[in-house]
């Protein structure tokens, strides 16, 4: 089992591409018949507000589309218990037409976190490392890592906007309590 | 054993995925447990053959020494977290006059808003630009001014951040330094006041007062001007509660990465010890009271993954003969004490 989980985990690497900018993507479009573009546009900014709320939303330059920066954690380490490496810094794109909608992670930038004297992991300040040029100040085996864990974070991130574009955009329904009546049989 | 271990591991485990099943969208999640810590060793050299520099740690002379292990988690969950961190060693030994005691931060933390926290325990304290653990610390050999300074404050703060730019904590202490214990009460006031005029630029304004503790006010600063090049700079003065002494000191910290793997760096510092009244039992690590030090200390921190080694020259110079303790190779009295360090750090 856990041969398997490495060789899913070390494949993620290669659900990014480069742009025409020589910078990694992770780019898909995604066809979805029968909604249209004011729809899917509602429930692009419905998504980006609920799952990823730290999130910077802007609207892009033309209608239909979003755009903004995002972070995450990079960690390292054994199943339950981590290290924190730093953080990826990036930049995301959805954009929506009828029928139809495309996005794309890129702009991937590590900054090292360091333990302060309080235990904090915090990032050290004035290092930014484009993951283009990870190999030349990252161990080759640390830039890997940090990539395959950028396209798990890309592909969660597709999985999680298509889950939020296939359902209307309403509030989470109220948790019915499952009550037993006793006095029935 | 062996089978109920593995069927706690099972059902460890299965619970992870059903837990993960349940909720596939989720893309936001509590931070994990996080692992973190160090372990160092060192040989150092003084040129007398003997130690001289009294600063803390770093020891013993002629000696392939150890350090200490030091081990800590941390976990947050919401607006709840705790950091506990232990630690064993001569390092540690030398870090914590309690015996038997083997903590170096034990505190519960909670974000009562999104700007303002409060925090509960042991910690580190929050003066100085040095610190204990040796993977947070450029050199090796620490200054004056951490020696002498607090390495622990026990108590309760707030910390209230006004913008990106500013923050303010206060908090109140126990009566003395690095003990778990208060000796008779709480009534060391602490304060730091953060503020980050430009990117990569961090300054803080910090002060401890109290009639048991005595008053230190410290500035802490450090700026990463460009990727390679990072300048520090700690300037401190301590009062003691009665009849005088103390000390005031500067230090100087420039940093410069010549390549990927490697960084030198310079430590310059002034430390003078303050004259004392009659009756005072005030000692600090240093010169004789009146007199006053230099101390220039060349560092290479030499990266490979996760440990550095830390060949350091280490050259004091105290003012005049009569407030010095430091001897040469005949045991005759001398102003200058110079030492060579190479330690491993490997932290994780």
């Amino acid at each position: 089992m856990c041969v398997l989980f490495s060789k899913a985990a070390s494949a993620q690497k290669d659900l990014l591409s480069f742009n025409e900018q020589n910078k990694y993507i992770y780019y898909q479009v995604v066809q979805q018949p029968g909604s249209t573009a004011d729809t899917l546009q509602s429930r692009a900014l419905y998504f980006l507000q609920k799952a990823y709320p730290k999130n910077k939303i802007k609207q892009g330059e033309t209608s239909g589309n979003f755009t903004g920066t995002g972070q995450f954690l990079i960690l390292s380490g054994i199943a339950t218990v981590k290290h924190v490496d730093g953080e990826i810094n990036y930049t995301y794109y959805i954009e929506c037409k009828d029928q139809k909608y495309r996005y794309w992670l890129t702009d991937f930038v590590f900054t090292p976190y360091k333990v302060d004297r309080y235990g904090n992991s915090v990032p050290e300040p004035g290092i930014d490392i484009p993951m283009e040029t990870a190999s030349t100040k990252l161990d080759k085996k640390q830039a890997e890592n940090y990539l395959n864990q950028i396209g798990a974070y890309s592909k969660q991130f597709g999985e999680a906007l298509k889950h939020y574009m296939l359902k209307p955009a309403a509030l989470p329904k109220e948790e019915k309590k499952k009550v037993i009546s006793t006095k029935d049989w | 054993m062996k089978k109920k271990f593995l069927l706690l591991l099972l059902a460890a485990s299965t619970y992870g995925f059903a837990s993960k099943a349940q909720d596939t969208v989720k893309t936001t999640a509590d931070a994990p447990l996080v692992l973190y810590g160090s372990v160092d060793t060192y040989y150092k050299d003084d040129f007398s053959g003997h130690a001289n520099i009294p600063t803390s740690f770093a020891s013993d002379n002629n000696s392939i020494s150890i350090g200490m292990v030091d081990l800590g988690l941390k976990k947050t969950v919401g607006n709840a977290s705790f950091v506990g961190e232990l630690s064993f060693g001569p390092r540690s030994d030398e870090s914590i006059p309690t015996a038997g005691y083997h903590i170096q931060n034990l505190y519960v933390s909670y974000n009562l808003s999104s700007k303002l926290n409060a925090t509960a325990g042991y910690m580190s304290t929050f003066i100085g630009y040095e610190v204990i653990s040796p993977a947070a610390n450029f050199n090796y050999s620490t200054s004056y001014l951490f020696t002498n300074g607090p390495f622990q404050n026990a108590g309760f703060k707030l910390t209230y951040t006004f913008s990106d730019k500013v923050s303010l904590m206060a908090g109140i202490f126990n009566d003395e330094w690095n003990v778990y214990t208060s000796e008779h009460d709480v009534s060391t006031f602490g304060a730091q006041l953060t503020i980050t005029p430009v990117k990569n630029w961090t300054a803080y304004l910090n002060v401890a007062t109290g009639p048991t503790s005595g008053t230190e006010f410290d500035l802490t600063t450090a700026y990463q001007i460009t990727g390679a090049f990072k300048l520090g700079l700690n300037a401190a003065t301590f009062t003691p509660p009665h009849y005088g002494g103390g000390f005031d000191g500067v230090a100087l910290y420039p940093q410069l990465a010549v390549s990927k793997a490697v960084t030198l760096g310079f430590r310059e510092e002034y430390f003078k010890s303050k004259t004392e009244d009659a009756g005072s039992t005030y000692v600090d690590a240093g010169p004789v009271a009146g007199g006053s030090v230099f101390a220039s200390t060349f560092t290479a921190n030499i990266k490979a993954g996760p440990m550095t080694f830390i060949p350091e020259i280490r050259l004091d110079s105290i003012n005049k003969q009569e407030y010095s303790s430091f001897t040469d190779s005949s045991g005759a009295p001398s102003t200058s004490a110079t030492q060579f360090v190479l330690a491993a750090v490997y932290a994780f």
